[in-house]
């Protein structure tokens, strides 16, 4: 018998269609067992439609600032970050200007 | 469903308090678990599983209520030690953990083989009933299951504990199928659809064969009359702990 347990990240859905979401993570010694806790700490109420149980070694972690959250201004790759608003009036006005001459 | 007739009802009564005291009293063994199984996320599951079977057992009890016009906790919480209908293999305190694996393993088992011919039952509530208690006692079996496989690939010492407690358990598991008093009119009538005999030899098959690479072989063993009436005081003294608080403040409501 293995003692050694293992962290498996569990991501449940709550209804058909709906995404998977993170739901925690429970320790268990093997994938057989890691099924049967998943089910009573997320499951065991009727709240899951679907769980997802994952050994947390499968997992690929990206937490490298440099790649995440690199040191120069990036509002510029944000939705919001180029603002057209006062671009957007102006070219209304030019607009009206030119059909009232 | 038509009327029974008073026979085949105090037969009928016979057999639910038969289930379902043996559901009561495991459901209350393994919650002695709750705090100190051998690790968190166990600890979780075994007390899930044990409120599983005390509420398989409450089920059980309502519908025996209705049958004899009684009161489900009443019948629950209001008999003495003797009275209560549980199988043998239920007499014994909790033991260690190797112990309440292998109990839990030969019960499921058996209990399995149970609900699979009570769900076939013509007495429809009972079917309905069963069916119902079946699909929770599906994943209760796998829980079991793989507990037993662990503990029986462990180290050796494990192992032997394991094997030790198949060994002393053996003969009082075969009192899961011990013959019921009214069985014969339970069988004609189609709400038992097999004699436990016929029960108990399908579990042994399967069983043995599970069992035996573990514990080495196992001797002959058979149900027997009192197989549902001997007492211990391992259940005595659990029967003190599940009745006090009941017991504590006459006909309580909360």
């Amino acid at each position: 018998m293995s003692t050694t347990e293992r962290i498996w990240e569990v991501f449940r859905q709550e209804d058909e269609g709906d995404p998977m979401v993170h739901a925690g993570n429970v320790n268990a010694p093997d994938e057989e067992l890691a099924m049967h806790y998943a089910r009573e700490f997320y499951g065991r109420r009727g709240e899951s439609h679907r769980l997802w149980i994952v050994p947390r070694d499968a997992v690929t972690e990206l937490d490298d600032p440099d790649l995440l959250k690199p040191p120069f201004d990036r509002s510029h790759k944000k939705p919001g970050g180029y603002i057209i608003k006062h671009k957007l009036e102006a070219a209304k006005q030019r607009a009206a200007g030119e059909a009232g001459e | 469903m038509t009327e029974l007739d008073a026979t085949t009802r105090e037969a009928l009564a016979e057999l639910l308090l038969a289930v379902a005291d043996d559901e009561f009293v495991i459901g209350f063994w393994d919650s002695e678990w709750t705090g100190i199984a051998p690790m968190l996320e166990e600890d979780v599951a075994t007390s899930s599983i044990a409120q599983d079977e005390i509420g398989h057992a409450r089920a059980l009890y309502e519908l025996l209520a209705e049958v004899t016009d009684d009161d489900a906790d009443r019948i629950a919480y209001g008999r003495d030690p003797e009275a209560y209908r549980h199988a043998a293999l239920l007499n014994h305190r909790r033991g260690d953990w190797a112990f309440s694996v292998a109990r839990r393993y030969l019960y499921e088992t058996a209990d399995a083989v149970r609900l699979e011919a009570l769900a076939r039952s013509s007495h429809e509530r009972l079917a309905q009933l069963t069916g119902k208690m079946r699909r929770e006692e599906t994943y209760h079996l796998l829980h079991a299951e793989a507990w037993l496989r662990r503990l029986a690939d462990g180290p050796a010492d494990v192992r032997e504990r394991l094997a030790d407690a198949i060994r002393r358990l053996w003969a009082d598991a075969q009192q899961l199928f011990a013959p019921l008093d009214g069985e014969g009119v339970l069988v004609t009538a189609g709400i038992l659809p097999q004699p436990m005999a016929t029960l108990h030899a399908a579990w042994t098959a399967r069983v043995r064969a599970a069992v035996e690479p573990i514990a080495g072989k196992l001797p002959d063993a058979a149900p027997s009359a009192d197989g549902r009436t001997t007492r211990t005081d391992d259940f005595r003294w659990l029967h003190g702990e599940f009745t006090m608080v009941a017991g504590g403040v006459e006909a309580a409501t909360w």
